[in-house]
């Protein structure tokens, strides 16, 4: 089956037409705010946890910070909402897109590596916080190198993208 | 009223405030007062956020002006040019005023620690050259309507030629130069803005009373992070603007995204960079935040919300102005 033709069909439903073409402040503004709001709160909370790792601000206790990963997964998932809503908009824009892919993996690799270091720095509280910090410190690194990396590719994929629509 | 009032309305406060802020800083380093010190850094801090929107309502003066018989367009375009060195300076001499405010917020004050002594000569020189760039732009701008101050030599301003060289020169290096320049600059937007959520969300968090279980003073410590985030957004989008004026200058979500900003950066810097915040930097684990502190943070973070999708439907309404 040609993939091209799938995606002709989910640009042609109503959902995605109102979305692209309507005039409306509640369509593609809106999901847009949405996923600016979202980045803010995955990346802004993540990056909060990692620079504290890192050794910023050194006499804010560690362990409270694992309340900050409730607004990493709120942000996740609004992400994961909107994301969709603009790939039903234009799924030829997108996955025709390799610019797109890697973003997807960004991402991925950015919550992982939260979420390992989650297990490593926010699990056992017997241990001092100089050594929660070492153990956790390269994924903080690398977190922050993946969401700069996420967020670049996202912004650039206005940019990249070879077709509009497959009409 | 249409626009050009605006800018009317808007243009003298940057002079004659940088003018007082430049006297009390005077007067507070005389008097080695701390209270003085602390209100002229913050109204070079606010001052500073005002240009901004002066600086765009110039470009809808200018557009509302066009065609009107006996208007110089070389004084027009020497004032605008010196505006910018102006502004570029204003916005030096807020950051770096911001940055010794910031100190004073702290629930520890240390005695002139290494901020301050470097702060208040850095500040005093910034200031000095900003008001003087002001004035030259104050005159330059009132001689475009009122011929009497003339005195024939505004056109052949230095300011105004250093200017003018600056302006085509960024709109080349942002919109020609390279295609990868205008993303480039959007991303690191985007990484004020994160910056933004983290350092002024977390402080924001902690003061609705929905992190108790964290000390205030270490979180305020972050704030430094915001501010500089905050300024690298201030960077990012001056650079747009000047490359792509017209893009924005008769847009009225632009406005409003920058009435929004303004004041979010009030309120940042009024409640959480001055001696204001100390009562609050005392609040420990456990320790539920006072009504105000509940406000102002819930305030802060509906601003910054505005901010951001204000910002998201800048191209919705491009010219709706006009």
């Amino acid at each position: 089956m040609d993939p091209l033709l799938l995606l002709k069909d989910i640009e042609q439903t109503s959902l995605s037409l109102w979305i692209r073409e309507s005039d409306s402040f509640y369509s593609f503004w809106l999901i847009l705010s949405f996923h600016a709001i979202g980045m803010g709160l995955l990346v802004g909370a993540s990056v909060l946890i990692d620079l504290r790792i890192l050794g910023l601000a050194p006499d804010l206790p560690l362990a409270p910070l694992k309340k900050l990963y409730r607004f990493i997964w709120v942000g996740f998932w609004i992400q994961v909402v909107s994301g969709i809503l603009l790939l039903i908009a234009y799924p030829t824009k997108s996955l025709t897109n390799p610019d797109f892919y890697l973003k997807l993996t960004m991402v991925a690799l950015g919550v992982a590596f939260m979420q390992m270091l989650k297990n490593r720095v926010f699990r056992d509280s017997s241990l001092s916080e100089t050594v929660l910090m070492a153990k956790g410190r390269v994924f903080a690194i690398w977190s922050l190198i993946f969401w700069a990396g996420a967020v670049t590719a996202g912004r650039l994929l206005a940019y990249t993208y070879t077709t509009l629509t497959a009409a | 009223m249409n626009l050009a009032h605006i800018h009317l309305l808007l243009n003298h406060w940057p002079i004659i405030g940088s003018f007082i802020g430049l006297a009390l800083f005077l007067v507070a380093l005389v008097a080695n007062s701390d209270d003085l010190r602390q209100t002229s850094l913050a109204l070079f801090a606010l001052i500073a956020l005002l240009s901004i929107p002066t600086y765009m309502s110039g470009n809808v003066a200018q557009e509302v002006l066009k065609g009107t018989a006996g208007l110089s367009n070389a004084l027009i375009q020497t004032h605008e040019n010196t505006a910018l060195l102006a502004l570029v300076f204003m916005e030096i001499t807020g950051a770096v005023a911001l940055l010794g405010l910031w100190q004073f917020s702290r629930m520890s004050r240390p005695a002139p620690g290494a901020v301050a002594r470097w702060n208040s000569p850095a500040v005093l020189v910034l200031s000095i050259v900003t008001v003087g760039l002001m004035s030259i732009t104050g005159n330059t701008g009132g001689a475009i309507r009122h011929p009497e101050i003339l005195s024939g030599q505004e056109t052949t301003s230095i300011v105004g030629t250093i200017g003018g060289k600056i302006v085509p020169a960024t709109s080349y290096f942002v919109t020609e130069y390279s295609r990868w320049v205008w993303p480039t600059l959007e991303t690191l937007h985007f990484f004020g803005l994160i910056l933004i959520a983290a350092a002024i969300g977390g402080l924001n968090l902690r003061l609705l009373g929905f992190w108790n279980e964290v000390p205030v003073a270490p979180l305020h410590r972050l704030l430094p992070w915001g501010i500089a985030g905050f300024a690298l957004n201030i960077v990012t989008g001056m650079l747009f603007f000047v490359g792509m004026p017209y893009f924005y200058a008769l847009n009225l979500t632009v406005y409003l995204k920058m009435l929004a900003m303004l004041l979010a950066g009030t309120t940042l810097l009024l409640f959480y960079c001055t001696g204001a915040f100390r009562a609050w930097a005392r609040l420990g684990p456990g320790e539920d935040p006072p009504a105000l502190a509940k406000f102002v943070a819930a305030s802060s973070l509906i601003l910054w919300l505005a901010v951001i999708v204000l910002g998201r439907y800048i191209p919705l309404t491009q010219d709706n102005l006009r």
